[in-house]
């Protein structure tokens, strides 16, 4: 190479370096702005004023500001990465630092993007409750531990931020920690997130133990350490040592167990419909969009541990969950926990993509779902808070979440009930909107999948098949129950004043901002073939599916076809009450609508037995511990008794007695100077008598 | 032929009972008679060793005048009992242990 | 064992038994009236150790005169003498007579120790005044012999004892007779 071409690449590489670390300090501000609002919100002790809630609004908007930024600058360009040394134990360097490559930027993106609306909603829907600067400081606080967890590119920092955003929803979902259900929900929740916790401790200590490293880039990159090990009768062999094949079984269990815990997947799901405790625009972020998802994250950036049958493990259990969650909600009443079990349906439809090996259908699913699901949460909270100023004034005593009060809304919340038809057919997968181009690029890829597949797995496809018209039909109750037919409440009390509207723009504009990635312009041109999408263009492993296949037309035609049969069915079930087909008792309405009695399950089996050890212990402390401890004190009473006897009795005793044998004594001497004389002749005689007896004993002188 | 020993063992016997009576009564009278007591008992061993002196017969002599001076004694006691008596009114020895009335 | 030996055990015992008897008892009237028998039973020891003439003054003196002097004494001399010596302690061992009985007994043996060291029947000068013939014998007057010594070599005892006799007797007159408070 001439010279000027090297002069031209040096400063080419100088001025690609320092675009990279502006883009660094860009990530760092964007990340740490939300801490700062938490600061300022947490230490300001004052009640209610506005100050909070703009404050962390206008923290979030920066954020996603410099969000887009870094995304446009990375997104499909070379990552970006730096990192310090932080600490160093013996021989080990713990670096932490910045990891952005494709997923990272994307989440960053998603996160702010989500984010921001809640906030706007939060100062409005949040204005009246007396904790809002805590609610503001809690919020940004979650916000900053979610940004860091998608940046970050140690497993140890990671696994602090995924342990920080458990705490954020424990602390935010027990906000109105003074019901006593919203406090048991948050136990709950974090408990069961500590499950998983653990688990992803112990993945993460077995990977170290195997590759002494931690860095996600060393580890999990497409010429990394991951890739480069390989099983081998029974021998997990890696570039760095090796390990008997069952840490590397116990390693993806314990990832898998995270990922369970944290996304409400299959045994661990039972904590999301109780997380509804907290107030419905927390749940929006973080119990729709972001922190359930944080779990698909994780399997995004472990991918390449998972070996073939592990994938296959995770296709059934999300498949599984899915199915599960769908026939749960099709008999809730709670507006909120209709739309939690929906949450787990759909976070199980993400988890089986990341089985059936569509990586980037996955996580395409997750950022529509994050749009779709928020929209549907804050279309709730609208309804809901509506439903309690109609309560309210008229002094019923009805519960404000209960579908089987509303119904007929759509006079009244036009606004509202046109933008919950686009998150509700968002939801369902119709065409024209994204969630269509997700939901069917996961259907089609598990056909695919499925073709390669023996025996039970072949089942996998059809399952999720299932699933998609369960949520079709549950939607579709969903909304038309809320916003169809007549007021149900007025069958209760008729007469009642109903003074509800819209709200103002506060409510509007997040709304309208959440609904416009429910469409498929965002995401693709093409409103039919996902393979368009920029989105997944961007994160597609190569796998090296063929792209044409009668499943691409196929299941598309079907699934829609069908879906809007079982919509048009559930239409007239629950509004036109023509038909009325399914029995509201008997085993499988039951077995929906206690959960498949998960609840007591969990229960009995693990939280009885926990209290009744807790309870013996408890019993031990008590009567046998203090037992002997009381015991102790006793004996030292007794001691002291005993010593304070003896000094009393003895040592007094031995003195009186000292002292009366002087009396004694001397009363009797004195009796010899009385002037008695038979005594002063008593003692003459005694004397001459010692003398004459020492002279007859021939004592000498 | 009754030995020597034996009148001085009885003069011994009488000598101590006397001793006692004078150590240990509570009544002058009584007192007196312990005195009697151990004079008798020196005059018994006067007698008893007199027996081998007859020229000088001190023995038997001596016993005369120990017999004619316990005579006397009695009496001037007695007066002085019954003075005591009339000044302490008891003739108990440990009652009378005031020198000045 | 002849007569003469039963004879004086017999004396002896009555004398040492009677002794006895006068010092443990606390009634005067007793005390006295056994006294009386023990002045006898020593007279009659004087008889068997030869000396007759000291046993008949014994009885004479002792028992007619100093004997019947107590009786009088005691007998004449008021209801209170007699009420207050009449009430006595009615106990018979108690323990405030140890140190008397203890000093007592201790003299006893004291005594009897002395007796057994010398060896009384086998002291040199009664030995040899049983061989010079200076015993008297069972036999022997005595009043004779005594009335010779009184007169010659005791004289001036005798007028000593009669001077002293006088002066008793008149001390013991002045101080018991009756004091007139004028």
């Amino acid at each position: 190479m001439r010279l000027y071409e090297k002069r031209r690449l040096k400063k080419l590489n100088e001025f690609l370096n320092a675009i990279d670390t502006l883009t660094i300090h860009f990530t760092l501000a964007a990340v740490l702005l939300p801490l700062l609002a938490f600061i300022i919100n947490f230490s300001n002790p004052g009640k209610n004023n506005k100050v909070a809630g703009w404050a962390s609004t206008i923290a979030i908007l920066i954020s996603c500001v410099l969000s887009a930024f870094v995304f446009a600058k990375v997104w499909n360009s070379h990552q970006v990465h730096q990192q310090q040394l932080w600490f160093t134990i013996g021989d080990t360097k713990i670096y932490a630092g910045i990891l952005l490559n494709n997923l990272s930027v994307l989440m960053l993106l998603l996160v702010s993007v989500i984010a921001l609306p809640v906030h706007i909603y939060s100062t409005a829907y949040m204005k009246n409750d007396e904790n809002f600067n805590r609610y503001f400081a809690y919020l940004s606080f979650f916000c900053f531990s979610m940004l860091a967890l998608v940046v970050v590119d140690s497993l140890v920092l990671f696994y602090a931020f995924w342990e920080l955003v458990g705490f954020s929803s424990y602390l935010l979902i027990g906000f109105w920690f003074t019901r006593d259900k919203a406090v048991q929900a948050n136990k709950k929740a974090f408990i069961m997130n500590r499950i998983g916790d653990i688990g992803l401790l112990t993945a993460i200590i077995i990977l170290f133990a195997q590759y002494h490293t931690f860095d996600i880039i060393q580890l999990f990159a497409d010429k990394g350490l991951i890739t480069q090990s390989v099983i081998k009768n029974g021998i997990w062999m890696a570039p760095s040592g090796q390990l008997p094949a069952i840490w590397q079984y116990i390693a993806c269990g314990g990832i898998f167990l995270g990922v369970a815990a944290k996304s409400a997947q299959f045994p661990l799901h039972t904590w999301l419909p109780d997380a509804m405790e907290g107030p419905t625009s927390v749940s929006a972020l973080i119990h729709a969009a972001t922190m359930v998802a944080a779990g698909v994250f994780l399997l995004g950036r472990v991918y390449p541990l998972f070996n073939g049958a592990e994938l296959t493990v995770l296709a059934c259990i999300g498949c599984f969950t899915a199915f599960m969650a769908a026939t749960i909600a099709l008999t809730q009443n709670d507006l909120k926990r209709i739309l939690a079990y929906s949450t787990i349906s759909q976070l199980g439809y993400m988890v089986m993509a990341m089985g059936i090996g569509a990586y980037a259908s996955s996580l395409f699913h997750l950022v529509t779902h994050a749009f779709f699901k928020a929209l549907l949460f804050l279309v709730a909270g609208i309804v809901i808070h509506q439903m309690a100023h109609i309560k309210a004034d008229n002094g019923l005593e009805i519960d404000p979440q209960n579908i089987q009060h509303m119904g007929g809304l759509r006079k009244k919340l036009p606004f509202t009930f046109v933008l919950a038809l686009i998150g509700g057919f968002a939801l369902i997968g119709l065409p024209l909107t994204s969630g269509y181009l997700s939901k069917d690029s996961i259907l089609i890829q598990s056909f695919e999948w499925s073709d390669g597949k023996s025996g039970i797995l072949k089942l996998i496809p059809i399952i999720a098949l299932l699933t998609t018209w369960l949520t079709a039909f549950y939607v579709t109750r969903l909304i038309v129950k809320v916003f169809f037919g007549e007021l149900r409440v007025l069958q209760i009390k008729p007469g009642i004043e109903l003074h509800i509207s819209d709200g103002g723009w506060q409510y509007k504009l997040p709304l309208v901002l959440l609904a416009v990635g429910c469409l498929f312009a965002l995401f693709s041109f093409n409103p039919l073939l996902y393979e368009d999408a920029w989105l997944f263009k961007g994160l597609s492993i190569t796998n090296g599916l063929e792209r044409e296949n009668i499943y691409h037309t196929l299941i598309p035609a079907s699934v829609n076809i069908l879906s809007l049969l079982v919509m048009y069915a559930a239409y007239i079930i629950y509004v036109k009450r023509k038909a009325n087909v399914f029995p509201q008792s008997g085993f499988l309405f039951r077995l929906s609508a206690n959960g498949w009695y998960f609840d007591e399950i969990y229960n009995r089996t693990i939280v009885k037995p926990i209290l009744a050890l807790s309870n013996a212990a408890f019993w031990f402390d008590r009567t046998i511990i203090d037992g002997i401890i009381n015991l102790l004190v006793k004996t030292g009473l007794v001691l002291s008794k005993l010593s304070a006897w003896i000094d009393q009795y003895i040592i007094d005793g031995f003195l009186n007695l000292l002292v009366a044998i002087v009396e004694t004594i001397g009363n009797f001497a004195r009796k010899f100077q009385g002037g008695k004389v038979q005594y002063y002749l008593f003692s003459m005689l005694a004397i001459i008598l010692a003398i004459f007896i020492l002279l007859i004993l021939d004592a000498r002188f | 032929m009754i030995s020597l020993n034996d009148f001085l063992i009885v003069g011994a016997v009488l000598f101590c009972i006397g001793l006692y009576m004078i150590v240990s009564k509570h009544n002058a009278i009584q007192i007196l008679i312990g005195i009697e007591l151990m004079l008798n008992a020196a005059i018994l061993n006067l007698v008893a060793f007199g027996k081998y002196d007859r020229l000088n017969n001190g023995g038997q002599l001596f016993a005369l005048f120990a017999i004619v001076l316990a005579a006397a004694t009695t009496a001037v006691a007695l007066a002085i009992i019954l003075n005591v008596y009339r000044q302490y009114k008891t003739i108990d020895p440990g009652k009378i242990d005031q020198l000045k009335d | 064992m002849s007569l003469a030996q039963i004879l004086f055990y017999v004396m002896g015992f009555i004398a040492l038994a009677s002794a006895l008897f006068v010092a443990g008892t606390k009634n005067l009237v007793r005390c006295i009236f056994m006294f009386f028998i023990t002045l006898f039973a020593l007279a009659g020891l004087y008889v068997l150790a030869l000396a007759d003439f000291v046993a008949i003054t014994q009885i004479v003196i002792y028992v007619g005169g100093i004997l019947v002097l107590i009786l009088f004494a005691f007998m004449l001399s008021g209801k209170e003498t007699l009420n207050a010596m009449a009430q006595q302690r009615s106990k018979f061992i108690s323990i405030s007579k140890l140190p008397a009985l203890l000093l007592a007994g201790l003299f006893l043996i004291v005594l009897l120790n002395v007796l057994f060291k010398v060896d009384a029947d086998n002291l040199l000068w009664i030995k040899k005044s049983i061989r010079t013939n200076n015993e008297i014998l069972p036999d022997a007057e005595m009043t004779q012999n005594i009335g010779i010594n009184l007169m010659t070599k005791y004289l001036l005892p005798f007028e000593a004892i009669s001077i002293l006799l006088m002066i008793a007797l008149i001390g013991a007159a002045h101080l018991s007779r009756k004091e007139t408070r004028a």
